[in-house]
């Protein structure tokens, strides 16, 4: 790989690295307002927000993400009694793009909305394993003293 | 076996096992949305890693297959996974330059032909590399009677193979040949109530579609029943069919992990910006790392056998429907 200048500085000097880091979003924001004013980084830069919405209208851009996601997330935050609308599309079948879009009732933010729908689909999958896992255990069980018998 | 509905007392989701063998298990989901139950069957079809040989160093092939076409034999077979989410790196994000035993399995094939009868050359002829992330990972699935495996190729007299086969971790979205699943069978609503699919006839529905092997544990509709507009299935068949890299239930246990994991980092990287709706589900002692935190930590189920469940005391809020009405 070829050495990259601007992650050699910071060891060299490395009481400034606090500011380097902050230094280095801000070059990823401005880099992102060049290619499309109206689009910003949130914190991965898999996510995107896309222009024209505010706080409680939003559509979030996800790279690399498809119905999988999309699909579940939907429904989940369609399940939050804060949530006016959610809705989920893929645009184009070639572009691994999924964007989903989520209209609350002020003063529960979009963003908000979003992430109680990560924590619950988080939840909801720990329930199913579970719930897998005693069923599975109950099956073998059932199996074996029929097995004996 | 019966399917009681009486039987499941809250409303939270249920799982009923009908069958299951040495190579696939067969359940009812219920009391999940489709939307759940269809992302299940998705990433077990598409995003549980596994091995399979991804790389073949050919030295000697005098066979009369090409080199190519014995690469991809040899990529479709089977090699034990257990544990290979955990244990193995992916090539692409290991430290080292090209491939190395954190990261890959050699496997080496060496056969030659010298007598006047065809010689067959079987998956049990691969040479697995010692040096590896774990004890099994790697070695080729033999579940034959003779202990053989899948056939390779045919030698006739003089004819040689001798090859180094490096195999590395990948999910089924790239390869099919990383699919931990021959097939995931799917199903809800046998008797088509909730009109999903049109289907064809000529003279009537019921004479012309076989029912299918579920039909009989749901209701079939009442003559006269009107349609309901706002039902919503309820109850999804699943008929999970491994390949032998992975146990049944571990392949569903994968699947439901690689699910959270998607989420988890994502809602990891959404609270590096929001710190208040993220920081929560960061462990204690990471939270003043700055930078992304390894999520897997905080979101694994627990294992197969672990002692915190087996009773009906749930340990995460979907126990109490947080929305209230019936569950998810
Ligand atoms: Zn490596």
């Amino acid at each position: 790989m070829a050495p990259n200048k601007s992650t050699e500085e910071p060891v060299a000097a490395p009481a400034s690295s606090q500011e380097d880091e902050t230094m280095e979003e801000d070059v990823a924001l401005q880099e992102a307002d060049a290619a499309n004013p109206a689009i910003y980084n949130l914190g991965d830069s898999r996510i995107q927000l896309l222009p024209g919405g505010d706080e409680f209208n939003t559509s979030f851009e996800f790279q690399k993400e498809d119905h999988t996601l999309g699909n579940a997330l939907r429904y989940i935050i369609m399940k939050n009694p804060e949530v006016d609308f959610c809705g989920y599309s893929i645009p184009h079948p070639s572009e691994a793009l999924m964007n989903i879009r989520i209209q609350t009732f002020p003063p529960y933010t979009a963003q908000e909305a979003l992430n109680k729908g990560f924590e619950d689909l988080i939840a909801l999958c720990d329930v199913v394993a579970d719930t897998f896992t005693t069923e599975r255990n109950a099956f073998a069980a059932n199996q074996e003293s029929q097995m004996q018998t | 076996m019966d399917f009681d509905d009486d039987m499941i007392l809250d409303q939270g989701p249920a799982v009923t096992i009908t069958e299951a063998g040495d190579n696939f298990v067969n359940f009812a989901l219920q009391k999940v949305d489709l939307s759940f139950a269809n992302s299940l069957r998705r990433v077990i079809m598409a995003e549980i890693p596994i091995m399979a040989i991804d790389l073949v160093e050919i030295e000697v092939n005098s066979s009369v297959l090409p080199d190519e076409f014995l690469c991809h034999r040899l990529g479709l077979i089977p090699l034990v996974s257990k544990n290979c989410t955990e244990d193995v790196e992916y090539t692409r994000e290991c430290d080292c330059d090209q491939y190395c035993s954190r990261c890959s399995v050699t496997l080496s094939l060496h056969a030659k032909c010298t007598s006047n009868e065809i010689m067959k050359v079987y998956a049990a002829d691969l040479l697995v590399d010692h040096d590896r992330a774990n004890p099994w990972v790697g070695t080729p699935v033999i579940t034959d009677a003779e202990g053989k495996g899948t056939v390779i190729c045919k030698l006739r007299n003089g004819q040689e193979l001798r090859m180094k086969c490096i195999a590395k971790k990948g999910i089924g979205k790239e390869h099919a040949k990383w699919a931990p699943v021959a097939a995931v069978g799917f199903e809800y609503d046998p008797h088509n109530k909730l009109k999903h699919t049109d289907l064809w006839f000529e003279k009537s529905i019921a004479e012309e579609w076989p029912a299918s092997k579920h039909a009989e544990w749901e209701e079939p509709a009442q003559e006269g029943e009107r349609f309901d507009p706002d039902a919503e299935p309820d109850k999804y068949y699943f008929e999970v069919e491994g390949v032998g890299n992975l146990a049944p239930d571990q392949i569903i246990h994968e699947g439901i992990k690689v699910l959270q994991t998607k989420l988890a980092t994502i809602l990891n990287a959404l609270g590096e910006t929001k710190e208040d709706a993220g920081e929560r589900f960061l462990p204690d002692d990471d939270v003043d790392m700055g930078g992304r935190n390894d999520f897997d930590n905080g979101y694994t189920t627990p294992g197969y056998n672990g002692p915190s469940y087996g009773n009906h005391g749930r340990a995460t809020p979907y126990g109490a429907t947080p929305y209230g009405q019936s569950g998810y």
